[in-house]
């Protein structure tokens, strides 16, 4: 377990379990005491995108939080229908844009799942290859966002340096720095660049050497930090799981369910890597299991690196990709949990149906549920340990 | 308080979970494909089976609830997954214009807001929500739910005649 | 000639010119400062802070005046208008007025008070009604919050600031600023930080306090309440306010710098520049402001229950038990004393 010894004697600063600040409604109306009602609104700096969240205060103590969202929502999903199948996955690049690679794998196995085709093993080490350089380009700046929503305004820039790299070599790999548009049904659309995987190679092995510097240095033993993460947001394995959370908010807690073991998907049952959980439950554990990931993601590029067989990169798919009648289910592990596609044809060009489970949406049912009791300022760690995008939970 | 997962290999949960749920009437079909366990209910069964689910056979995440509108008909997908590999998946089928299901939130605190925006899409009424609201489209002025088939966006194009 | 220097001795004109040029020396390191944080903030964050305008950016703080003349004064529908435009104006004088009792050389102190320490402290405790009017004159419920805060925080915070200082008061023997200066000897060991050095570090941290800056700017809460008191102001009575902020960073930068670090003295007495030793002045107290900056964007910062928790229950028991300290060992060691 990660933290164990480190927490031993220092409790941070929220020593009773928030609920005990809420003052009851009866108690409320003998004396008089009336509650604040606050909107921290869709425009605002540190809200992870366009969130409306409807706060009722009693004083700094939240009552009641109340997500509205929708300010992103596009149809995705309305337009999927009507757009052929490979026209899709540009599409499922917007959804959670700090995990586009994720995103477009979730939708490949889905509608493999509904094809009979066969995915060359030198593209399935590119996917796995792609979406761990993508899981560290969103795990590093959501340690950025959170110590920002802190008020420490340096760890975001040396974040996002490291996210700058991960995406110029994005950018030679598929030509684009955000919206790939690279994982294509039955493969990838091109195979690497000849000098990549050595360029790939150098930048994860001094990010490695300089990891620990960087981003745990400064912020772990930091006081200030413990005080404001210890404790706060803290989740029991029951409360957590009924919530439907998953990903790092839920390994978080101490339970050890990573898609990428559990259901395993490509080329993930090759390849050696540990599941990184935390026992207590609150955003510093959060924090602890995002840098264990990264860590654990720099191992499993090596290893792709240096297993990737030679071969094409994308199968036989036939001219159109039509499926026969039929559901497909495709479920990933993005950086944020669970995302699963489900994808309905009729036999046509187009999809009948595709519905998203994005990881953001189900996570976001957390704020309702924990924040009540703790002060205005403690939703922003929550926050990050939630760590939402606004492209997944309004698809 | 430490989560407590069902216990055995993979075949032997999947027998386990379908055996659990088979014994109830009313169901119209169930089977393991693939490593899946696959109920089809009806839809007034729905929420006793998803309670057997969670209670008796302790499986805990319940992943997500699909709708696809099948012109005069709505099909229904409830998702369960026991963190160990297998999966259970409850399908129904709701008849007609004005949808009507039982809510699970009871059982799965986290179908409030798959239930919530299954109505904004698609208007189905899960009786006994707790607070069943909009949740992408305006609250107030907006009647429609916009993922039925009868509501077409004004771009739909077709793809014959393109080779 | 002659008539004008006789001039400049007689007395209300000499209070008023000497005044001037102080205030103008404040509005401008006002301005400067902000270049000043630009800079230093870029740096630390790997990259170059503002460049483009004059010579590596040297002229930014021109462009940004200008900028700021030029901008709408846009106050909110339903504000209070006298509250709302007055408490700018009432957050400036408090940080411009310390600066009359600054000894800055020997002679070059614009009022040579003998209550100096006095003043400094009733003075910067009128901040605090800026900010609520600030808040108060806005109206709307993210300024409501920080004014409530920034109040309780401010006055938390002077009861350590005050407590600190009367350990220096007791080794001086007097509540005169130069006299202090004075009292601590000519080399770098005889200054006050170290004899006093709890009361210097909570002097000091009161200080940042008292300024509103990160670790303790919650007031100004970035991150959830987006500029708290000062949320709703723009253009040139924003602009103030920014100067109100830098003006009372430097004026706590110099007080410390007068208090613990032996004012206009050199560290070492071969050093002394004779009439220029204001240019020890100047770098001692470039260099409190430089390290205020450089904790700004180091650290997050503290919630409210954590920052009044650090002012009681931490700072106040600590200046307390090191006055007694203090006082025991100036009975025990007469010589101590001024």
């Amino acid at each position: 377990m990660l933290g164990e010894e480190r927490r031993a004697g220092h409790e941070g600063a929220l020593t009773e379990p928030p609920s005990s600040r809420l003052v009851s409604p009866d108690i409320r109306d003998e004396f008089g005491l009336e509650t604040i009602d606050m909107n921290m609104g869709p425009q605002h700096p540190a809200m992870h995108g366009l969130l409306r969240l409807i706060l009722e205060l009693d004083g700094e103590t939240v009552v009641r939080c109340d997500p509205v969202m929708g300010y992103l929502h596009r149809c995705q999903e309305k337009i999927a229908e009507n757009r052929m199948y490979p026209a899709v996955i540009p599409m499922t690049d917007r959804l959670d844009y700090f995990a586009n690679m994720h995103n477009e794998h979730g939708y490949c196995l889905a509608v493999e799942d509904l094809l009979d085709v066969e995915i060359p093993p030198r593209a399935e080490y590119i996917r796995v290859l792609m979406c761990e350089l993508m899981r560290l380009a969103s795990h590093i700046p959501s340690i950025g966002f959170l110590m920002l929503e802190l008020g420490a305004f340096t760890p975001i820039l040396y974040a996002f340096r490291e996210r700058e790299r991960i995406q110029s070599i994005f950018e030679a790999v598929t030509g684009a720095r955000m919206m790939f548009h690279y994982i294509r049904i039955g493969g990838v659309k091109a195979d690497l660049p000849p000098d990549i995987p050595q360029k790939i190679w150098d930048y994860v092995e001094s990010l490695e050497a300089h990891f620990k510097r960087d981003f745990v240095d400064l912020i772990e033993d930091n006081e200030i930090f413990i005080s404001r993460t210890r404790n706060v947001g803290k989740m029991t394995q029951e409360q957590a799981v009924e919530m439907g959370v998953t990903g790092p908010a839920l390994r978080c807690t101490g339970v050890d369910f990573d898609i990428r073991l559990d259901y395993p998907y490509s080329v993930y049952p090759e390849l050696q890597f540990e599941v990184i959980t935390d026992t207590a439950g609150d955003v510093e554990a959060s924090y602890r299991v995002r840098i264990g990931e990264c860590l654990q993601s720099i191992q499993i590029i090596k290893q792709c690196l240096e297993q990737m067989p030679e071969g094409e990169v994308l199968g036989d798919t036939g001219r159109r990709i039509r499926p026969a009648e039929g559901e497909g289910f495709g479920r990933i592990e993005s950086p944020r949990g669970e995302f699963a596609v489900h994808v309905v044809s009729d036999g046509s060009d187009t999809p009948y149906r595709v519905h998203y489970r994005d990881p953001s949406f189900c996570n976001m049912q957390l704020l309702q549920e924990i924040v009540p009791g703790h002060y205005l300022p403690d939703i922003m760690p929550i926050m990050g340990l939630i760590d939402p995008v606004s492209g997944g939970w309004d698809k | 308080m430490a989560l407590t997962l069902p216990e055995g290999d993979l075949q032997s949960r999947l027998e386990r979970y379908l055996e659990g749920l088979d014994n109830r009437q009313g169901l119209e079909g169930s089977e393991i494909v693939d490593g899946v366990v696959r109920i089809v209910a009806k839809k007034d069964d729905v929420p006793a089976v998803l309670a057997t689910a969670r209670q008796t056979l302790g499986i805990p995440h319940l992943s997500f609830i699909t709708v696809v509108d099948r012109e005069g008909a709505f099909e229904l997908t409830y998702e369960l997954i026991d963190l160990r590999g297998a999966t259970v998946r409850v399908k129904t089928t709701i008849e007609g214009d004005e949808p009507v299901i039982g809510t699970v939130t009871g059982v799965y605190p986290t179908a409030n807001w798959h239930e919530r925006e299954a109505y904004d899409m698609f208007g189905i009424a899960f009786a006994g929500h707790p607070d069943l609201r909009r949740t992408y489209m305006w609250q107030d002025h907006f009647d429609h739910h916009p993922l039925l088939k009868s509501f077409e966006i004004s771009t739909k194009r077709t793809f014959e005649g393109l080779r | 000639m002659q008539t004008v220097l006789n001039l400049l001795e007689v007395e209300p004109i000499r209070l008023l010119i000497s005044f001037g040029a102080v205030l103008f020396l404040v509005l401008n390191l006002a301005a400067i400062l902000t270049m000043a944080e630009r800079k230093v903030s870029g740096y630390i964050q790997l990259r170059y802070g503002p460049n483009r305008v004059g010579p590596r950016g040297l002229l930014q703080p021109a462009a940004d005046v200008f900028k700021l003349f030029t901008k709408e004064n846009v106050s909110p529908g339903r504000s209070d208008l006298w509250v709302f435009l007055g408490a700018p104006i009432a957050m400036f004088i408090p940080a411009a007025l310390v600066w009359l009792v600054v000894p800055f050389a020997p002679d070059a102190v614009v009022a040579d008070l003998n209550v100096a320490i006095l003043f400094f402290v009733a003075i910067t405790s009128i901040g605090a009604l800026g900010v609520v009017m600030a808040g108060y004159g806005s109206r709307s419920a993210f300024s409501l919050l920080g004014a409530l805060r920034g109040a309780a925080q401010m006055i938390s915070y002077e009861v350590p600031l005050i407590l600190s200082l009367l350990g220096v008061v007791m080794l001086a023997g007097s509540l005169s600023l130069v006299d202090v200066v004075r009292a601590q000897g000519d080399t770098i060991w005889t200054w006050y930080f170290l004899p006093q050095l709890p009361m210097f570090i909570t002097f000091y941290v009161s200080g940042i306090a008292e300024v509103k800056r990160v670790p303790f700017d919650l007031p100004e809460g970035e991150s959830e309440i987006v500029g708290g008191f000062m949320i709703e102001y723009s253009g040139m009575t924003w602009a103030l306010i920014q100067a109100a902020e830098f003006a009372s960073m430097a004026v706590m930068s110099s007080i410390t710098v007068t208090l613990f670090l032996g004012g206009w003295q050199p560290p070492l007495p071969f050093l002394d520049l004779g009439p220029f030793n204001w240019v020890w002045f100047g770098i001692k107290t470039a260099l409190i402001m430089f390290t205020f900056q450089w904790i700004r964007w180091s650290v997050p910062r503290l919630r409210m229950d954590q920052l009044m928790d650090l002012g009681w229950k931490v700072l106040v028991p600590l200046t307390l038990v090191w006055l007694f300290v203090t006082a025991g060992l100036m009975l025990l060691f007469p010589s101590l004393g001024a």
